[in-house]
């Protein structure tokens, strides 16, 4: 194939050119990993204050109340709930998944795995690390000016966003930002997409990638089609905002010869739709190797998996007005859109029987990326189903801006991606820091996160169901929603016990990298792919000599192998089943 | 430099691939940042019984069409000037071809900047509705680019002095002449659609 071998330059020695001005993947995918663990925190905070205000409405915020809000004595007052769940929202899906998932393993996954030295483009990769940066400060900045951040929702629709719902600079900043980051990904996508097609080892095809590589491929691709979209209604909402257009001013063009604020939900929703697999598919992908290496036998269908995620990526572009059925699309349109809708579940039921086929009779490992990853298949399977009720547009007219849908996708998105992530991290946490996480903490910090997720998002998939609107600042000044309140503090709780539980891993995390014991042995999972043959923490320019690749990444509990080992490596000739 | 000397044939090939897919995805990119801009045309144009609505009245052609013949020559100059670049012709051949890019560059703006002040002129504001947004945010956006074209085209003059063409020379001619044709593809379609139809 394409493959070519990258020259391998000297180490950087000083602070500023390994750490800073790094272009070596590794170093930019921790980089990557320390951005999004904070941006989590931050995410997480403003989602116990959410909480708190839904729980114990007219309460002082407990411990930073007073020194936030003094003016109200600590409650936190209406217009800053609206800034925190758009904040909450934006930070968690731009500023938190989206760098750990992508920007972390992304970078620290790709070039490992498939034998490469680093990414295509180390320059590219190290400048959009920078520009992530300058886009979350700019987003801190918009925190502080006058009359606030943006209020408007992480979805910013018009005219909520424009300079009627929101006369601050606050919704500037964010569009400005969440541009910035638009382009931040869009160089990375081009770096994944060009390195996976050109770097592979030597005898490596597509279907030898291991599945991890296939999920962060397709989001690459996925991101650098429809980031630009996203970026085109930032620009237009900027424009409105700071040039006088008319884009999104309500009324319409055949009337008043002014714009329209719908052509924003689509411009989002052609963007948004896809994004929300953006997400998902490196989890997808990271869960579909952990479960095969932690089942001890081949992943079940791979190649259908690789093969369902493709056309899930294919028709995950044409669903979009599902977000939209309350929108007045014509009945010819939604009906379309729904149909489309309900074929995505054709793929997803294929990689989700693929999933339950890898499990079955393995000699299955609960480690603690395992647990992770099966904590995975349970919520995505959740999130999953509760999606074909909003697809269906009968029953989403009535569910449409429900908590139900708050549910529905903190199931499938932060649920699912989060422990995506937390699997990621502790599986590959020894080769890119060289320590182990502490196993009996990772359990713990597993279970906990497990029993408060559930509570939370499960109680509002009920106050959803129940009437409860998303985005109330008080909702139970409705007499019909007051008989909430106690499952609603039921959910705070829940998410309080969630909250807390991440210092665990916080800690554990912080100890295992600063203070941990060393990881002697380069492969302590006993698992096959290229990147566990070399030592740990993975060397400078990875690979000395570029490894040929000689089977497919799941080679294991082959009963035939005479290695004394249940696995081969990828760079060992296929032993016969 | 003896870049030359360090690479071996596989990895000039790689590089060569590696440089012309990324920035195939960079296109693609770029296309769907102004195929969303005309998914918003579109959505307006359809929804409105008449076009310009509410009595706006069309932009003359005067200036747009000279940008377009800018555009055009430049695109056209920048092709005799990679030709010559690629095939081993020295500075003194290459330069005069790339100067007149960034020259028929640089005239494309002032046409561009002439038609803002003239609309201008007549009170045609980005704020008189969406038809007027419409002109402006797409000519601005468009703009943008070439800005940043243009700048990448004086770049090249180093590279033209240089007078040396290795892999990494001509992977930057190539990209930048890539980028540089795209937007006058994307210009003759703004012309088309938003000026003349
Ligand atoms: C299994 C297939 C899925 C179906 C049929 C589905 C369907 C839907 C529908 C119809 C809505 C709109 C609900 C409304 O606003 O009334 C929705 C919202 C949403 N879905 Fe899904 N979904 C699926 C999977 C996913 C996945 C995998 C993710 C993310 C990883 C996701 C993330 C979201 C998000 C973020 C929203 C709401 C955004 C907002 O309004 O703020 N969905 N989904
Ligand atoms: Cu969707």
């Amino acid at each position: 194939m394409a493959f070519y071998e990258q020259h391998i330059h000297p180490k950087p020695t000083t602070f500023i050119s390994k750490y800073i001005f790094s272009f070596d993947h590794k170093v930019i995918g921790k980089q990557f990993l320390w951005y999004g663990i904070l941006g989590l925190g931050l995410g997480g905070i403003m989602a116990l204050m959410i909480r708190w205000a839904l729980a114990f409405p007219g309460e002082a915020f407990p411990l930073i109340g007073q020194f936030m809000f003094p003016e109200t004595g600590g409650v936190i007052p209406p217009d800053t709930y609206a800034m925190l769940f758009t904040m909450h929202g934006t930070i968690m899906i731009f500023y938190a998944i989206t760098p750990i998932l992508i920007g972390a393993f992304g970078n620290f996954c790709i070039p490992l795995m498939i034998g490469a030295r680093d990414m295509a483009f180390p320059l590219m990769n190290m400048l959009s690390f920078h520009l992530a940066v300058l886009s979350a400060a700019l987003l801190v900045i918009s925190l502080f000016v006058p009359l606030g951040a943006a209020a408007s929702g992480w979805t910013a629709y018009p005219t909520l966003s424009t300079l009627i719902g929101s006369p601050g600079t606050g919704q500037t900043f964010w569009a400005v930002a969440i541009f910035v980051l638009g382009i931040s990904s869009t160089m990375g996508a081009i770096n994944y997409i060009t390195t996976v097609i050109t770097l592979r080892a030597p005898g490596m095809g597509y279907f030898d990638m291991p599945l991890t590589v296939w999920g962060l491929w397709l989001t690459a691709i996925l991101n650098a089609i429809f980031l630009p979209v996203l970026g085109a209604g930032g620009l237009l909402l900027v424009f409105d905002r700071v040039f006088g257009t008319q884009f999104f001013l309500a009324g319409a063009a055949a009337t008043s010869g002014t714009g329209d604020p719908v052509l924003f939900q689509h411009v989002f929703w052609i963007f948004g739709h896809p994004e929300v697999y953006i997400l998902i598919l490196p989890a997808w992908g990271m869960v579909s190797d952990i479960l095969s290496f932690f089942s001890r036998k081949p992943a079940f269908g791979a190649k259908a998996t690789a093969l369902s995620m493709t056309s899930i990526t294919i028709l995950s572009t044409l669903v979009y007005g599902h977000h939209m059925y309350t929108t007045q699309l014509s009945p010819l349109l939604t009906q379309t859109f729904m149909t489309l809708t309900m074929t995505i579940s054709i793929p997803s039921a294929i990689f989700f029987a693929n999933w339950l086929g890898t499990l079955w009779k393995g000699s299955i490992r609960f480690d603690t990326p395992m647990l992770f990853s099966l904590g995975v298949v349970f919520v995505f399977g959740l999130g999953g189903l509760t999606g074909l009720y909003l697809g269906t547009v009968t029953t989403d007219l009535y569910l449409h801006d429900t908590y139900f849908v708050v549910g529905h996708f903190h199931y499938t998105m932060a649920a699912s991606v989060l422990f995506g992530s937390f699997a990621a991290i502790y599986f590959w946490m020894p080769k890119m820091f060289g320590k182990m996480l502490n196993e009996t903490w990772g359990k713990i910090h597993f279970w906990l996160t497990m029993l408060g997720l559930n509570g939370v998002f499960f109680g509002m998939l009920f106050i959803g169901y129940a009437g409860m609107h998303r985005r109330l600042y008080d909702p139970f000044v409705y007499e019909f929603l007051q008989h909430l309140v106690p499952i609603n503090t039921f959910i705070t709780w829940s998410a309080i016990l969630m909250g807390l539980t991440q210092i665990i891993f916080v800690v554990n995390f912080v100890h295992a990298v600063f203070w941990g014991k060393d990881e002697t042995d380069p492969n302590p999972w006993k698992v096959g792919t290229l990147e566990w043959t070399i030592p740990s923490p993975a060397p400078n320019y990875n690979f000395d000599k570029i490894p040929v690749v000689k089977c497919g990444p799941h080679e294991l509990g082959n009963p035939n192998l005479t290695t004394g080992r249940d696995f081969q490596y990828q760079t060992e000739e296929l032993v016969e089943a | 430099m003896s870049r030359v000397a360090t690479l071996d044939s596989a990895e000039l090939e790689g590089r060569r691939l590696a440089s012309s897919i990324a920035m195939t995805v960079v296109l693609v990119s770029f296309s769907m940042l102004f195929a969303s801009l005309f998914l918003g045309y579109a959505y307006y144009r359809i929804t409105s019984p008449v076009w310009p609505p509410m009595g706006m009245s069309k932009v003359d052609l005067y200036f747009p069409t000279l940008s377009t013949f800018a555009i055009l020559l430049s695109s056209l100059s920048f092709v005799i000037f990679k030709t010559k670049y690629l095939g081993g012709g020295s500075a003194k051949k290459t330069l005069p071809w790339l100067g007149l890019t960034i020259f028929l560059g640089l005239g494309f703006m002032f046409t561009q900047f002439s038609l803002w002040a003239d609309l201008s002129g007549k009170g045609f504001y980005a704020s008189s509705g969406v038809f007027q947004s419409l002109v402006y945010a797409f000519t601005w956006i468009h703009a943008a680019h070439i800005v940043m074209a243009i700048l990448a085209l004086v770049w090249l003059v180093p590279t033209t002095l240089k007078n040396e063409c290795t892999i990494t020379e001509e992977n930057k001619v190539n990209n930048i002449g890539k980028f540089w044709h795209f937007l006058g593809v994307i210009w003759l379609l703004m012309y088309f659609i938003i000026f003349v139809i």
